[in-house]
């Protein structure tokens, strides 16, 4: 097995406990099932590039998004413990080099956002099954937003992890940062309608375009935006991943 | 045949040198104390020679290879034990073993069954499905050590590996790393506890300042730096008798009833003492002989080495 495949297999191993895949299924489940339902009296009804979405099919596509962010968090802690016990050190003193190490870091957040995007669809299909368009660019659309999303979040995960070295301000940070990502983007409400500057604020959140892309797949309503928004995500999750990479191999031993 | 090679070898973090040019040679098959004062530098080298850190300058080989151009063929030959604990939090003892062997490569039947004996061998039996992070520090440390023998390797490096061991498992360590070194393996030993190297240690290189101060088998060293010898001869007899016994060179106490010897070579003296007390009539109740000490040794080495 090559070494990058040994180090996913031990990145998986040690990130894939019952609590996180609780986390991963129950939490989009109650904001899928219970606040779609409860807040479709609010927002009955959402035009999408010409589609139009009741709002648990709204929400649920984007829990898609949601979810995939809220797995890269794996990147930044495993980075961040593999630092804080002693792993990191150790396993660079074995037969693997930092590029080995960052690559798996890749491949894990790719690995599991894939798989939080596939559980998403799966468990959320009943609510936007109607409404899905399915077309040859539906699936491709899908896992290049789950592994480019996955890219970026991982990034901004793992820089965060590299620069932090105290369990509470990691948590702190980290849990921030994300809840600013998960409220002021599309995942949750439609941009249309919010007041400025948050309505232009959602357009500053990369989790907006990475649901935005999702949606288009899956309702076939890819136009010019769409595509600004996957060169977007595929830019910033370039960056991102450039200046992680660089971290990590700058980290003191 | 040579395990480890410096020349000259030099670390400086800005204008401080932690390592400077260290010359030193380790010969395979055996166990190799690498010692020191806090600070002396024998981390920084350590490091220098698992290809963590890259040397400002000097040349490298460990295992023959040449660790500045080919660090990835050193590492998969070698094992290290950092002197900082490294685990994984969440995963038992005995999962913990088996990823490892996995990281390293090791099938999934050879991984099962080292992990059971190095288990065994450890005393690890009742901790064999508890986590990592419910560990004691010193349960965790012997999982550190165990850990590494996952996997095969020529050269292994332990840096103060019985931190917070008991003494029962350390002497079991100890007995553990004799018996993988008569199997052909080399280990570099850093501790400051001088018993332990004076139990498995073959040679012993001392490090202070960033530079080496001595390279030798342990008896030479305490021959060579360990001072005195101490003979104490405690003894009972009628008051007054012990002050009129005439012992030249011996210290006496009458109110502890002890004679002391110190010499590099008391035996002489000892047998003029032992006749001057049974001239006097005192009769001894115990002899106790301190030989030299390697921690005396290692003391006299550190202070007595020029400053950097």
């Amino acid at each position: 097995m090559h070494p990058v495949a040994r180090l996913v297999s031990r990145n998986l191993t040690i990130s894939l406990n019952p609590g996180f895949l609780i986390w991963q299924i129950i939490f989009p489940l109650v904001y899928i099932f219970v606040a779609g339902f409860a807040y479709s009296a609010l927002i009955p009804e959402i035009e999408l590039g010409g589609a139009r979405l009741d709002y648990p099919t709204f929400l649920a596509t984007g829990m898609i998004g949601f979810n995939i962010m809220n797995s890269t968090l794996v990147s930044g802690i495993i980075i961040w413990n593999d630092r804080r016990h002693g792993m990191f050190e150790q396993i660079l003193c074995g037969p693997f080099t930092r590029t080995h190490y960052i690559l798996s870091n890749i491949c894990t957040i790719a690995i599991v956002g894939l798989a939080s995007a596939f559980l998403i669809v799966l468990v959320g299909s009943p609510i936007f099954a109607g409404s899905v368009e399915l077309q040859p660019m539906t699936a491709p659309l899908i896992i290049f937003a789950a592994v480019v999303g996955s890219v970026l979040f991982g990034s901004i995960a793992s820089i965060i992890s590299t620069r932090l070295r105290s369990s509470e301000g990691f948590n702190v940070i980290i849990n921030t940062v994300f809840l600013f990502f998960a409220f002021v983007s599309t995942a949750f409400y439609p941009a249309q309608g919010a007041p400025e500057p948050l309505a232009t604020a959602f357009y500053l959140n990369p989790l907006t375009y990475l649901v935005d892309v999702i949606r288009a797949g899956l309702f076939g309503t890819v136009d010019a935006l769409a595509i600004y928004e996957m060169l977007a995500l595929l830019a910033m999750a370039s960056g991102l991943f450039a200046l992680a990479t660089k971290l990590i191999t700058r980290l003191d031993l | 045949m040579r395990c480890i090679r410096a020349g000259s070898l030099s670390k400086s973090y800005g204008p401080k040198a932690a390592v400077d040019r260290l010359d030193l040679d380790v010969e395979c098959g055996q166990v190799f104390g690498f010692l020191g004062p806090n600070g002396a530098g024998k981390s920084t080298c350590i490091k220098m020679f698992t290809t963590l850190l890259r040397p400002s300058s000097g040349s490298l080989e460990v295992l023959g290879i040449d660790a500045l151009r080919e660090p990835l063929r050193v590492r998969s030959r070698i094992g290290v034990v950092l002197q900082q604990p490294s685990y994984e939090p969440t995963l038992s003892v005995e999962k913990s073993l088996d990823k490892y062997g996995m990281m390293w490569g090791v099938p999934a039947a050879e991984r099962r069954r080292r992990a059971s004996d190095l288990i065994s061998e450890f005393g690890l039996e009742g901790a064999r499905r508890v986590r990592n992070e419910d560990l004691s520090i010193g349960q965790r440390r012997r999982v550190q050590v165990a850990r590494e023998f996952m996997h095969d390797m020529d050269l292994l490096f332990l840096d103060e590996p019985t931190v917070g061991m008991d003494p029962q498992a350390r002497r079991g360590l100890m007995d553990y790393l004799r018996r993988r070194v008569s199997d052909g393996l080399t280990i570099l030993y850093t501790t400051h506890v001088l018993s332990e190297v004076e139990y498995l240690c073959d040679t012993i290189a001392v490090v202070n300042g960033g530079r080496l101060v001595t390279t030798d088998t342990p008896e030479s060293l305490r021959g060579r730096y360990g001072g005195l010898k101490t003979i104490t001869i405690r003894v009972a007899g009628p008051p007054g008798s012990l002050e009129r016994a005439s012992m030249p060179g011996c210290l006496t106490d009458a109110e502890e009833g002890t004679v002391t010897i110190k010499s590099d070579s008391p035996e002489g003296m000892l047998s003029g003492a032992l006749r001057a007390l049974a001239a006097e009539g005192l009769q001894i109740e115990d002899i106790a002989v301190a030989p030299a000490s390697l921690e005396d040794a290692f003391i006299r080495m550190v202070d007595d080495a020029p400053r950097s």
